[in-house]
């Protein structure tokens, strides 16, 4: 049975807002002198102005869980995680814990710019609760897991952005802490890190049962990685529980896949005066899609609009497709086509087994003569792509794309 | 049992010193980091922390010895001036480096957690270290003097690390609440760095105690800066004006004051974070 490491118990966060957050002496007194004056008058205008991040929150956390945290922006969820790193105090309730807790709120914080990334790296790991020695001893594999050896002796204001993440998690994810807490500063890696960086964690949670809390845009990732999730929305915990069932309840609440998107009324659907957008729609095995699609399906983009360009330009419509990162996978052109005006229907087909798993963005971008921008459609559809079968041995696709390519082979003795 | 909680409020009475001693590598490397920070890109680097005492006094020697004429109990001005500017320059760097503690740190204190007493223990270990330097250059300009003038050091040496540490308190205490409270209200910094130069004044740094009038000296020497400053000038120069009672005191006020610092300090520490 394995035991409690965190248990939150009540926790609520309340932030005031407006003019009583005065930050200057000078601009207190002359509130507190006001209200002396006008005795209860002012009291009532300022007092109104609260917020709450947090309100009633209650959850457990046991040893080797690898526990998700989602929600849209401004949820809550990063003041949870100050709440449980010491950050900031809660306004109700408590928090027990129990072992070192290392967290990772935000990528290189405590980088020193002028130092190298050597120095660093025995600032970060001591900011962060290491000892010297400690440091000592896993030097090696944090430079190794960081793959900057190269630039160990350059000043980390020279470092790319990539490579202040690469290092900053590094250090945070040799620390063995007994519960390690990430904000959404994967994110900011590229594609390869990424993978490597779910891999470890998925690697100490199983193999050195360490607790880790993160937070993630990613249902792919955290539907792969977590053993429990804790939803937030509007700073109330809607549900906690096992990854898939959470993940699909915060699909299904905040709509997070747009499949289909349709304009009735020309007038105000998206566009402008040359273009307007009637209807996208992404479809599996060209039916409806209702979940996550399998890679093994054919996926289709449809999309329809009116053209109003008085007909006198060649028209062509480009496709990107945009993984959760932000990255484009592929972009996609169409031929030029001259077209009178009117409502128009295109279909473009993305074969099966093309798109590696994971979440899916689209934009839309109308082209005049392949040169003008005539509309950007951007974020029009979004989905998910998981495969039923097993990548190879590695536990993890590769790459973001995955075609079905014809190979062919000669034996020479 | 819990190893650790988050509550509401922080208890009253615990300093976190055990804490404190897990994360001594990182006070440490802090105190490199601002040692080795401070002097990139001058044009004379580390010679400052010699350079710097020692211009001072020599403007200290010019006006107030030259023009002004104020008594330096007769010992040779330079000599006498040197061991008060040391001291007061160790007590305004140990309190600026404290009671800025939350306005340089907010950034860092709002995304990670470390014990927050490290960043101005730090700021003192620092502090301690260019003073050490400072004295060192002190005890030889003071044996060059010694072959021509009648000096000699008394028994009363043994008492500098306490003056060294009254500064040291009386900075740490008073900066400690002082950083609280400027990280509420950011216009006190202006106010307090005026009044920490009229301050200087008001202890012995370029005049001898002995030209306080009799009715003004219980006040005068309620200043923990005027024994630590004294006893230094009376073991080295025999000064008239020390007595043991007065460092006796100052022991006992700058420990309560260091007290109730370390209380508001830790008290507030984290709920300051809401008003950053």
């Amino acid at each position: 049975m394995s035991d409690i490491l965190i248990q939150a118990e009540n926790i609520s966060k309340r932030y005031r807002l407006g003019v009583l957050n005065a930050n200057t002496l000078k601009e207190d007194l002359s509130l507190w002198w006001q209200r002396k004056r006008k005795k209860q008058a002012m009291v009532n205008v300022a007092g109104d102005s609260y917020f709450w991040a947090l309100k009633d929150i209650n959850f457990e956390i046991r040893r080797g869980d690898v526990v998700g945290l989602i929600g849209k922006n401004g949820a809550g969820k990063s003041t949870l995680l100050k709440i449980i790193s010491r950050i900031v105090l809660p306004t109700t309730g408590v928090v027990r814990g129990r072992g070192r807790i290392a967290s990772l709120l935000e990528v290189g914080t405590g980088f020193h710019p002028e130092l190298t990334g050597r120095e660093n790296i025995f600032l970060n790991g001591n900011i962060l609760g290491m000892k010297k020695k400690e440091i000592e001893s896993r030097f090696d594999e944090i430079v190794d897991f960081s793959g900057i050896e190269a630039f160990l002796d350059t000043p980390v204001k020279r470092y790319s952005s990539g490579m202040y993440v690469r290092l900053a998690f590094s250090i945070a994810i040799h620390l063995e802490p007994d519960i390690l807490v990430l904000d959404e500063v994967l994110s900011v890696g590229d594609f390869d890190f990424q993978q490597k960086c779910l891999a470890k964690i998925d690697e100490i949670s199983k193999k050195q049962g360490q607790t880790i809390l993160f937070v993630s845009h990613s249902m792919q990732s955290v539907k792969s990685l977590c053993d429990t999730v804790l939803y937030l929305e509007k700073g109330r915990l809607v549900a906690h529980g096992d990854a898939s069932s959470v993940v699909s309840k915060y699909l299904l609440r905040e709509n997070a896949y747009v499949s289909i998107q349709k304009f009735l009324d020309k007038s105000n659907a998206p566009g402008n005066g040359t273009i307007r957008i009637h209807e996208v729609e992404i479809r599996a095995n060209d039916q409806p899609v209702t979940g996550v699609i399998d890679t093994q399906t054919d996926i289709s983009v449809r999309f329809s609009f009116w053209n109003l360009s008085k007909g006198h330009s060649l028209l062509s419509v480009n496709i990107i497709v945009i993984n959760f990162l932000g990255e484009g996978i592929f972009s996609a052109t169409s031929e030029e086509v001259g077209f009178k005006d009117g409502l128009i229907h295109g279909i473009c087909r993305i074969p099966k087994h093309f798109l590696a798993d994971g979440s899916y963005v689209i934009n839309l971008v109308f082209f005049q003569d392949k040169r003008h921008i005539l509309f950007e459609f951007n974020q029009s559809l979004s989905f998910e792509v998981k495969s039923s079968a097993k990548p190879l041995n590695t536990g993890r696709w590769q790459a973001p794309v995955r075609p079905k390519l014809p190979f062919t082979f000669t034996q020479t003795t | 049992m819990w190893d650790w909680e988050v509550k509401t409020k922080q208890p009253w009475f615990r300093f976190g010193i055990r804490e404190l001693f897990h994360y001594k590598d990182l006070i440490l490397r802090f105190s490199k980091r601002d040692l080795l920070a401070s002097y990139q890109q001058t044009l004379i680097g580390p010679l400052w922390v010699i350079v710097q005492p020692l211009l001072t006094t020599l403007t200290y020697v010019l006006i107030f010895s030259r023009v002004a004429r104020i008594s330096t109990d007769n010992v040779p001005p330079l000599l006498f001036y040197l061991p008060g500017v040391i001291l007061w320059n160790y007590f305004s760097e140990c309190l600026n480096g404290t009671m800025g503690t939350f306005q340089y740190n907010a950034h860092i204190f709002s995304k990670v957690f470390f014990p927050r007493l490290t960043v101005p223990v730090s700021q003192v270990l620092t502090s301690s270290f260019r003073m050490m330097i400072q004295l060192s250059v002190f005890v030889a300009i003071y044996g060059i003097y010694m072959l021509n003038y009648d000096l000699g050091v008394n028994r009363a040496v043994v008492l500098l690390p306490v003056s060294l540490l009254l500064c040291a308190g009386f900075a740490f205490g008073a900066g400690l609440i002082i950083s609280i409270a400027t990280a509420k209200y950011r216009d006190l910094d202006t106010v307090l760095q005026f009044v920490l130069r009229l301050f200087m004044f008001a202890a012995p740094v370029v005049y001898p105690s002995t030209i306080i009038p009799e009715e003004w000296k219980w006040l005068f020497w309620l200043n923990p800066l005027t024994p630590a400053i004294e006893t230094i000038r009376y073991a080295f120069f025999g000064s008239p004006a020390f007595s043991l009672l007065p460092l006796l005191v100052s022991v006992f006020s700058v420990g309560i004051l260091l007290v109730i610092g370390l209380v508001i300090f830790k008290r507030n520490e984290v709920r300051v974070m809401d008003t950053i």
